[in-house]
């Protein structure tokens, strides 16, 4: 199985947006109007980082002015520290290729978005994000912080440019290894220690994992039949951000996404709504682009899909006009 | 579920703890909802000390997303009953 993780751990870094910018009508001060710029984004990047392509592009359209590069989707600012292919699996609930995006130098929407000082506004965000997620897992974010200058700089090139060797050289010194994968020991039981174990052995094996996980809830008031007819979003109140580590217990039963997914939201999983048979209130899981079965283990999406910085990000579309039993 | 609402009209305790050369507040525990996000803290520090940007961390550590709930901060970083948030007017741990 080692190798079908690290081709599913390179499918995601490989993975990329196909994107199409164009400029706000607003700064256009040429006739004609600039052609809008194709681009390919990294699922693993940050909007902001594109900035180094679309300045030159956009540039000679511009008004006078100082440039801040923000986008919006179909009016609703993007939030420039959730990275590109999460934006896309939450926004488009059908996605679209390309995905038409608008970008704006002027007018940044200081009372929506947090400030954005470009790349070194995006790799503060990402290594605290890293060591949130090093705090949940070891209950300190001491290993990241006490990382190398120059480690740090060369981990957080890795993820600007996609270097995975060079990533998982310099985040296994942060010995964030969390899990082991049950579906390997299923395949290789040979693998497994032996059941003959005494007291101390026991304690120490019986140890849980955290796992971080940020999902992003969308609740869709409306029935919907079909994906493409889920209106955007005009908000960002109209997603939850929900931020639960999952606790694995590594002597416990199999333990499936569906798992996973069930001790975030349990007040989605009420016995009666689960009676009410498949067609329950979750509509959509999407990770790292993928509809991934409900029934697969969780460590094994842990290990693939996590992103750089540790977190597992998750999108869950569900309907509910309401938590159940409120 | 009633087992819902403790939660969800919870109050988190936000202790505040002045860094570097961050001025000290007269007042530096306050109760907060729990279904606030974190960029409410964030906006009151910045108008508690006048300021249009600072660095606010959480148990000397991190600097969460504003986006995130208070509750879950509490629950995944809180201690003795409280959540500490650490504030400096230049970046503490980088």
């Amino acid at each position: 199985m080692q190798g079908g993780e690290k081709e599913a751990q390179r499918y995601v870094w490989d993975g990329a947006i196909p994107l199409q910018v164009h400029l706000h009508d607003s700064e256009v001060t040429t006739l004609p109007p600039p052609p809008p710029a194709l681009i390919l984004a990294p699922r693993i990047g940050y909007l902001p980082l594109l900035s180094s392509q679309l300045k030159p592009f956009f540039s000679g359209a511009l008004p006078p002015g100082v440039d801040t590069i923000w986008f919006d989707y179909k009016g609703l600012p993007l939030k420039w520290y959730i990275s590109t292919g999460v934006l896309f699996d939450l926004l488009c609930a059908e996605p679209e290729r390309p995905w038409n995006l608008t970008v704006h130098f002027r007018g940044y929407p200081g009372n929506i978005l947090i400030p954005c000082d470009g790349e070194d506004s995006v790799k503060w965000s990402y290594i605290n994000s890293l060591k949130e997620a090093a705090y949940i897992i070891h209950g300190s974010s001491k290993n990241v912080m006490n990382m190398s200058q120059p480690d740090q700089v060369e981990l957080w090139r890795s993820v600007m440019n996609g270097k995975l060797e060079t990533y998982n050289r310099i985040s296994s010194k942060l010995k964030l290894g969390i899990i082991e994968d049950d579906f390997s020991d299923k395949v290789n039981p040979s693998l497994k220690a032996p059941h003959t174990v005494n007291e101390t052995e026991a304690t120490t094996t019986l140890k849980t994992s955290r796992i971080p996980v940020r999902l992003y809830l969308c609740n869709t008031n409306q029935d919907f039949e079909n994906l493409e007819t889920v209106p955007p979003f005009e908000t960002w109140d109209q997603i939850s951000y929900i931020n639960r580590p999952v606790e694995l217990n590594k002597e416990g039963k199999y333990f499936t996404l569906y798992d996973a997914i069930k001790s975030i939201l349990p007040e989605f999983f009420h016995p009666a709504a689960e009676e009410e048979g498949k067609d329950g209130v979750i509509k959509l899981v999407r990770i790292q682009g993928i509809e991934p079965k409900m029934e697969i283990p969780f460590s094994w999406v842990v290990n693939n899909l996590m992103n750089p910085d540790y977190f597992l990000h998750i999108c869950v579309y569900i309907n509910a006009g309401r938590p159940m039993g409120t | 579920m009633a087992s819902d609402s403790p939660i969800a009209s919870r109050k988190v305790v936000v202790h505040l703890r002045a860094t570097g050369d961050a001025p000290i507040l007269k007042q530096a525990k306050f109760k907060i909802a729990g279904t606030d996000r974190f960029s409410k803290v964030i906006d009151f520090l910045c108008r508690q000390l006048h300021r249009e940007t600072l660095f606010v961390y959480v148990n000397s550590a991190f600097s969460p997303s504003p986006d995130e709930l208070v509750n879950d901060l509490y629950d995944n970083f809180g201690f003795d009953g409280k959540l500490v948030v650490n504030y400096a007017c230049s970046m503490a741990w980088g």
